[in-house]
């Protein structure tokens, strides 16, 4: 059952379908490349051809059927089938050929790295103020004053203000945001703002406000306080 | 060594349907709101008149405003959510329609667009300065409904802004039915690339608004002034080139080269078979 070229290609498409549909899905990945899938695809044919020409009698019934077919010798009915590849096979290189040649109708895509490294000296500070009932809540009486218009009054990220600011403003209550960082990390963030992060957090576009220049520290960590309690998040620690 | 029509068939349709799924996997281009796209208009630019029939063929871009918390005097609201843009060039001019809502007309309403200048990043907010990054100034067109003109102005951070010597913005305001109609128009390229930008057409370059409603409290304070605006975040501008054909002479050649290549593969193949 099948000719030769059947498992090769069932390999392909199984390939291909790990690739696109369950790699993203495992924990911690993310959808793959087009450019990537493509490139992961041509190692796995080629793969295949060096493996189907390792022998005489397997070169043979690898290529056999593929060269009967492109000079049309005893292939009946197929002849139309034929046809149609030679014809296809041509208008698909124009096409990619047009593709690769017509300028792009989007903008530049935009990478731009959501937590990066903070300077050296706001890694491994720890919260100076006590962590009392008191303390949390002062800190949440200042995340409503200052942080609730963009931020959010549910921690959310969609405060008011938020709506017209890209990148939108961290939504805390997702377990990718302050869950994932230290204390440290925020007081650099809120301290120094939008203005304060390194060219991969593309600092141009943030709308942080710098609040270094309106806010005591003490306030701050107060305020980081509140956050992750608001939020009903901890923050991350090293074990 | 024979092989059954079947086994043919089996493998060439696997090819082509793998050629297809290699195909599938390009991707795509996304159209979302993101950019102001102006095209190239022959004739006349409607840089006179907000209300030119032109613009109802110009498709809007709308981006969403917030009200500027960024810097002290911040405001919490403003009462403009939403700013629909148009752009039009012909090659020497660009003109930029805003349009947004505002349920009165008053003398200190103003509108205002900026770009950044050359090739350093700016900050959206006045280009203030960045801690790790060297940013540059931005160019600012700035319209005030009482001053009835453009207004040509740089900055690099607040306290900074300044009216520039040479003035190149054309800017003009028509007001009905609780709604602006702000044109700004300025030649694409100018003679001061160091304050102004500059737009080749094809690229795409960074563009932010900010809108003032300039109607007064009951205490005869103005509602927005300065650093009390509504603004928007960097979004793209492209004046779009004009039409190119060049890629389907490219395509034509690769596919005549393609038939040529099946071609002799075709006849080397039969060669050898009957050798």
């Amino acid at each position: 059952m099948g000719g030769p070229l059947l498992k090769p290609v069932i390999l392909i498409g199984i390939v291909y379908a790990i690739l696109k549909f369950a790699v993203p899905n495992i924990p911690g990945s993310a959808p793959l490349p087009a450019s990537l899938i493509f490139l992961y695809l041509m190692l796995t044919t080629s793969g295949i051809v060096i493996f189907a020409t390792l022998s005489g009698e397997s070169k043979d019934a690898f290529w056999g059927p593929i060269q009967r077919f492109l000079t049309g010798e005893n292939i009946g009915n197929l002849q139309v089938l034929r046809y149609g590849v030679l014809l296809l096979l041509p208008l698909i290189v124009g096409w990619q050929t047009y593709n690769s040649t017509a300028i792009s109708a989007a903008p530049p895509a935009e990478n731009r790295t959501i937590h990066p490294a903070p300077p050296g000296e706001y890694t491994g500070l720890s919260n100076p103020i006590a962590k009392t009932p008191d303390a949390i809540q002062q800190g949440k009486g200042f995340y409503a004053a200052f942080c609730s218009p963009c931020h959010g009054g549910n921690f959310d990220g969609k405060g008011p203000a938020s709506r017209g600011f890209n990148p939108p403003p961290a939504n805390f209550s997702d377990p990718t945001t302050i869950a994932m960082l230290q204390e440290s990390y925020l007081f650099w963030r809120i301290k120094k703002g939008g203005v304060g992060l390194p060219i991969e957090g593309m600092p141009w576009k943030s709308a942080m406000p710098r609040w270094e220049v309106e806010l005591p520290d003490e306030w701050i960590w107060k305020i980081i306080m509140g956050e992750y309690d608001g939020a009903h998040q901890s923050p991350r620690t090293w074990e | 060594m024979k092989h059954g029509v079947s086994e043919i068939a089996t493998g060439v349709i696997g090819g082509v349907l793998l050629v297809m799924g290699f195909l599938a996997v390009e991707p795509v281009a996304a159209q979302e709101s993101i950019a102001v796209r102006a095209q190239m208009v022959k004739g006349l630019l409607p840089a006179d008149d907000p209300n030119a029939a032109v613009w109802s063929s110009v498709a809007p871009a709308t981006f969403p405003m917030s009200p500027q918390v960024h810097w002290p005097t911040r405001i919490l609201e403003a009462t403009v959510r939403d700013l629909s843009v148009r752009a039009l060039h012909d090659g020497t001019n660009v003109t930029i329609l805003l349009e947004y809502a505002d349920p009165s007309e008053d003398p200190d309403d103003a509108a205002a667009i900026e770009f950044m200048v050359g090739d350093k990043k700016a900050h959206f907010a006045h280009g203030q300065p960045m801690a790790q990054v060297e940013g540059g100034p931005v160019n600012i067109w700035y319209w005030k409904n009482k001053d009835a003109k453009g207004m040509d102005m740089n900055a690099k951070g607040f306290g900074t802004l300044s009216v520039q010597t040479h003035q190149d913005v054309k800017a003009k305001g028509a007001y009905a039915n609780g709604t602006w109609k702000v044109l700004f128009t300025r030649p694409l390229a100018t003679e001061h690339p160091e304050e102004d930008t500059q737009i080749k057409t094809g690229g795409f370059i960074n563009i932010a608004f900010a809108v003032w409603d300039g109607k007064k409290d009951i205490s005869g304070e103005l509602k927005e002034k300065g650093s009390q605006k509504a603004i928007s975040s960097w979004w793209y501008f492209r004046a779009e080139a004009p039409p190119d054909y060049s890629g389907y002479y490219y395509a034509a050649l690769a596919v005549g080269l393609a038939f040529g290549f099946q071609f002799i593969l075709i006849r080397k193949l039969k060669k050898g078979q009957s050798a």
